[in-house]
C-alpha cells in the first residue's frame, strides 16, 4: 500500500466523505475504488480502440446505435439482435 | 415492464459475438464505458467463451473493460442451489442470472430458458438483449 498526499476541492472532499460513510468504507478505500473504476474504463476504451484498429473504426451511426441500445436496456426494455454486422 | 437497470452483465454469447466482430455489441460496450458503466462477466462465462472461441485477442480486448467476477462462496453455493431449483445443469446461465439480479443489471446473452428460469426464481425480471 502506497501513501500519497492528494488535494481535493472542498466540495469534492465533502461529497467523498458522505459517499464513503454511506458505503461503509474509509475515505481512502472509496477514493481507491473510484480510481480503480476510472482506470478500468480507460483500459476498456483502449480495448475498443485496439479492436477498431483491426475491424475498422465504429461509425457515428454505429456509436449512436450502441448508445441507443444501452439506453433501452438500462430503461428496462429487452431486445434482440436483428442483423449482425461483423468485421 | 421491468424497472430501470444499473448495469450490464455479459453471458458467453455476448463474448462470442464480440469475438466474431458483432459491431453493435462493440458499440454498446463502448457506450457503457463512456457512461462509466463497467460490464460484469461471471468467470464461468469467460471460461465458456474461451472454450469455444479462437479469437482470444478479441475476448481480451472486450474483457479489458469488464469486471470478471470470481465464483466463490457464498455465490457458488447460491448458484448450485439455484440450478437445482431451476432444474438445470447450465451453471453458466444460472451464474449470469444471479449476477444480473445482484447488480440489478440488464443481460446480453443468448435466449435461454435456463437464464429466464433462474432469473424468475430470483424474482428478477430479466432485461435481455439476445444475441
Amino acid at each position: 500500500m502506497i501513501k500519497r498526499s492528494v488535494s481535493l476541492a472542498d466540495d469534492v472532499a465533502k461529497a467523498v466523505e458522505a459517499a464513503a460513510l454511506e458505503d461503509g468504507v474509509s475515505f481512502s478505500s472509496w477514493l481507491s475504488a473510484a480510481a480503480e473504476r476510472q482506470l478500468r474504463v480507460r483500459q476498456g476504451l483502449r480495448g475498443v480502440a485496439a479492436w477498431e484498429t483491426e475491424a475498422g473504426t465504429l461509425t457515428a451511426e454505429e456509436i449512436a446505435a450502441g448508445e441507443a441500445l444501452l439506453a433501452r436496456l438500462l430503461s428496462g426494455v429487452s431486445g434482440m439482435a436483428s442483423r449482425v454486422r461483423r468485421r | 415492464m421491468p424497472g430501470t437497470r444499473d448495469g450490464i452483465v455479459y453471458g458467453p454469447a455476448a463474448l462470442r459475438s464480440a469475438a466474431r466482430g458483432d459491431r453493435i455489441v462493440w458499440a454498446m460496450h463502448r457506450a457503457a464505458l463512456a457512461n462509466g458503466i463497467i460490464p460484469v462477466v461471471p468467470a464461468v462465462a469467460v471460461a465458456d467463451a474461451y472454450r469455444t472461441e479462437a479469437r482470444v485477442d478479441r475476448l481480451e480486448e472486450l474483457l479489458a473493460g469488464s469486471e470478471v467476477e470470481d465464483l466463490r462462496d457464498p455465490s457458488a453455493r447460491r448458484a448450485g442451489e439455484l440450478a437445482a431449483r431451476a432444474d438445470t445443469s447450465d451453471l453458466v446461465a444460472v451464474a449470469v442470472a444471479e449476477a444480473a439480479s445482484r447488480h440489478n443489471a440488464a443481460v446480453v446473452a443468448s435466449r435461454q430458458n435456463a437464464l429466464r428460469g433462474a432469473a424468475g426464481l430470483l424474482g428478477h425480471e430479466l432485461v435481455l438483449y439476445a444475441v
